[in-house]
């Protein structure tokens, strides 16, 4: 099947989204959609799904004109589209799930479960996917589900399938067992549009691209004859800083230490030790215990034995809010679960963390924010309207810097960066890395956590890589590569 | 050019209306109130004798509504952390129990025994139900904070426990309320009599004051809203919540308070059943999200009063007296439809 997207317009309000955008895609190709948050991808592929309406334009199948009112249309016509929060129920099996809404029903809609089950069973033997259907989702990880909602989509007979960012919270083995699926679906004669941020992922599986930014078509053709580097130029319009950046060290004495500090089985014996001024990675593969184990030192979560030093003394960090009061930060990881406090607005997402700092008699002292967000947007290069509107009205990079800036407002002296550029765009992103540099150079010990070996590498002094719950190694220098890294995060050795 | 006004007008109150909630329950109550007034014959020729008339309907409005207005206060922040507390009822009779025996003028009463009388006693017994309801409170706060019980499933615990052990304690004995302490109620200002309206303002005032300024209020929008994140922010969620069940309950004992000055006696077995409901419905009416994060003095005030009006407005139609609370119904229902439109 040939699907034709034609002169599509859309906005929202006065915001243009999409001006006079083209694409096509044919069965058989894997094409990826590239742009930074808001260049309108999701917006143009809602529409292909039928999720929201176009203003102007035509969508072809196979040259024939079709219009979709709602998402079932689309999925009729054979278009399927897989969003990044999956649609999949926990608590049932997976053949339930496969037919979730169009249930096989027998007498008195009595379900025919063994029936349901058999059919389950023949897709997966058609896939090559060695599951039971009976498995509760619930038990599977991110790659199968992801697998299952692929195999729910060739049931309903798709012939395109969208695939947004399935990527973001697998595991290298886990991406490449969704990377083979993908290929044999593309054997099969199946289109995939595939969305992601990952460019050398983009590289690896896709046969063709396309570039949107700020509503418009600016580049498209075959993956053979680019590079990562050209595509992220694309992405931003401009050259993107892929060397290791460079800041003036200020290192000095120890602020905290950690020692044989353990957690059920999260993490076990870890020690290290951070100075004022350093920037230290953190890094390792899903289930590494990297996010249990700075949020123990944060106080959101317990620890069983062990000792945290924090500037030359022995301390117990029963809660958040006593880290804070140290002068501990804590970037959460999943800005949206843990970060944004959605029916707040701006400034009081921004300052929540520093109120009881500047509070007189429980008083909020509002002009004290006020003032210090003003310096914030500056240094932070917030982009934003007012201070009162919705923490939701602003992209993804901006609410990540608001957060920053919450616990920037509490003047830190250790700041735990959890994924900080998680969901972020290319020009957000350098943004946060040069907000990195600036606050250590100013003598912050800065702890990055990520899972992007290359974000380590061209951010941090060390890093410190998790295998399992144990500190595997530690490499610093010319030893810092992505290969030595990937040999510790899978728990092998240097030598 | 007039096209133009227009359209501007129409976009200014659409905005209005989607942006902030408390413009379209003011409405609402507005409306109501016009609708109150052409009922109740406004007459231009005999403005002053209609006004007298419509004055005392609203002192009627007002004070009978008083308590129950306070305590939805009360309700609106638990709700507001993603709480409830269905215990108000059960709690409003324990420490109604606790101050008409404190101040007993029979032979059971308690301060009588120690010799304490008279306004002594009165302030005596305010302050000691106070603390009385805190530690009713507390122990909700306790269940839900740190027990980490359901809060529906805590104060359904609580609200029949509250009752039940009181009505033991009372076992049918119904004591005699001093005639002067009714003054607290029925004070009278200049003409009028209207206490129980000064506390419910000043308390209203008070809230509102503690739930835009305060580190407290902005906490609870911050549980209510995402639990987690302000967690994760430093905010001692279980220290926000213990204190807001305890508030709540320090607020019921007030509203109690009122309660047995203005009537002079209590059903232990009846009185405050549904006031739960009430309460919630009043928040619920005047904006407050049942999911947390949501809600406002205010909008509850405001809520209380449309209700109110409506059960007014029902009187003077004269609608038979089963039918109201479907009334009631409908108007909560269509507050929340009327509401969901920004949720999304």
């Amino acid at each position: 099947m040939k699907v034709e997207i034609k002169n599509i317009y859309k906005s929202f309000g006065s915001n243009h989204v999409l001006k006079d955008v083209s694409i096509s895609i044919e069965g058989g190709e894997i094409v990826a959609l590239l742009g930074e948050n808001g260049a309108g991808k999701s917006t143009l592929m809602n529409i292909l799904g039928g999720v929201i309406p176009k203003d102007a334009g035509t969508i072809l199948l196979d040259g024939e004109e079709v219009e979709f009112a709602n998402p079932a249309q689309s999925q009729e016509a054979g278009i399927s589209f897989i969003h990044q929060e999956l649609n999949l129920v926990n608590d049932l099996p997976i053949y339930q799930n496969m037919f979730l809404g169009r249930e096989i029903k027998g007498r008195f809609g009595r379900l025919k479960l063994d029936q349901m089950i058999k059919e389950t069973e023949k897709i997966f033997e058609e896939m090559q996917v060695d599951l039971d259907p009976r498995t509760m989702v619930r038990e599977l990880d991110a790659s199968y589900k992801q697998i299952v909602e692929i195999c729910r989509a060739m049931m309903m007979n798709a012939s395109i399938i969208i695939m947004d960012e399935p990527t973001t919270s697998l595991t290298e083995k886990e991406i490449e067992r969704v990377f083979q699926m993908m290929r044999r679906m593309k054997e099969r004669g199946v289109g995939i549009i595939f969305i992601s941020h990952k460019l050398n992922e983009v590289m690896e599986v896709c046969d063709r691209y396309i570039v949107l930014r700020d509503g418009n078509l600016v580049a498209e053709g075959a993956i053979c004859d680019v590079t990562t580097g050209d595509l992220a130029r694309f992405m931003v319009g401009h050259d993107v800083r892929t060397e290791s950046l460079t800041r003036e060290k200020n290192i000095s004495e120890e602020v905290l230490r950690v020692e044989n500090l353990s957690y059920q089985n999260f993490f076990q014996n870890i020690n290290f030790s951070i100075r004022a001024g350093e920037i230290v990675g953190i890094t390792g593969l899903l289930g590494d215990g990297r996010s249990e184990l700075f949020q123990a030192i944060f106080g959101a979560i317990p620890y069983d034995s062990g000792k945290i030093i924090f500037k030359g003394k022995e301390t117990t960090v029963p809660s958040p809010g006593h880290a804070l009061r140290m002068g501990i930060g804590y970037l959460p990881n999943n800005r949206k679960e843990n970060g944004i406090i959605k029916d707040m607005n701006i400034i009081e997402n921004a300052s929540i963390a520093s109120w009881p700092a500047y509070s007189k008699w429980g008083r909020i002292d509002r002009k004290a924010h006020e003032d210090q967000f003003e310096q914030q947007k500056k240094t932070l290069k917030i982009k934003m309207m007012n201070n009162k509107d919705n923490i939701n009205s602003l992209s993804g990079g901006n609410q990540q810097k608001v957060i920053l800036a919450r616990w920037l407002s509490i003047n830190p002296k250790v700041l735990i960066l959890d994924n900080p550029t998680q969901g972020v765009d290319v020009g957000a992103k350098e943004d946060i890395y040069d907000i990195i540099m600036k606050l250590a150079e100013e003598g912050i010990a800065v702890i990055v956590l990520s899972g992007e070996a290359q974000e380590i590498i061209r951010l941090c002094d060390r890093a410190i890589v998790m295998y399992h719950g144990y500190i595997q190694g530690e490499v610093a220098g010319d030893e810092m590569t992505e290969e030595n890294i990937m040999v510790l995060a899978t728990g092998g050795q240097l030598n | 050019m007039m096209e133009n006004t227009k359209r501007n007008f129409f976009s200014w109150f659409k905005y209005k209306w989607n942006a902030e909630p408390l413009f379209s329950i003011f409405l609402v109550f507005l409306v109501m109130v016009i609708l109150q007034t052409l009922v109740l014959g406004f007459d231009y020729d005999s403005f002053g004798e209609w006004f007298q008339t419509w004055l005392n309907n609203w002192i009627n409005i007002l004070r009978n509504n008083a308590a129950t207005g306070i305590i939805a206060l009360g309700m609106t922040l638990v709700i507001m952390t993603g709480g409830i507390d269905l215990a108000v009822g059960s709690t409003l009779v324990a420490v109604g129990a606790m101050l008409m025996m404190l101040i007993d003028t029979g032979t059971k009463g308690i301060l009588a025994g120690f010799g304490f009388e008279g306004a002594l006693a009165f302030i005596l017994a305010i302050i000691l139900v106070l603390i009385f309801g805190y530690l009713l409170g507390s122990f909700n706060g306790v269940l839900v904070a740190f027990g980490r019980i359901p809060p529906f499933i805590a104060t359904l615990g609580t609200m029949m426990v509250y009752r039940s052990v009181t009505q033991h304690f009372m076992q049918g004995y119904n004591p005699t309320v001093p005639v002067d302490f009714l003054q607290i109620a029925s004070l009278k200002i200049g003409n009028f009599m209207i206490m129980p309206i000064i506390y419910w303002l000043l308390i209203a005032l008070i809230l509102h004051y503690v739930s835009q300024k305060t580190t407290f209020g902005r906490q609870i929008i911050a549980v209510g809203s995402n639990e987690k994140a302000a967690k994760l922010s430093g905010v001692n969620v279980n220290r926000v919540k213990f204190h807001v069940y305890a508030l709540m309950c320090v607020l019921v004992a007030i509203g109690s308070v009122i309660q047995v000055s203005r009537i002079g006696a209590m059903d232990f077995a009846n009185a405050g059943r549904g006031l739960e409901m009430d309460a919630i419905a009043a928040a619920v009416v005047g904006g407050t999200s049942m999911m947390g994060g949501r809600g406002s003095v205010a909008g509850t005030v405001l809520g209380m009063l449309i209700i109110a009006v409506m059960n007014n407005l029902l009187n003077l139609f004269g609608v038979p007296p089963f039918l109201r609370d479907a009334f009631k119904g409908f108007i909560v229902i269509a507050a929340v439809l009327m509401q969901r439109k920004e949720r999304i």
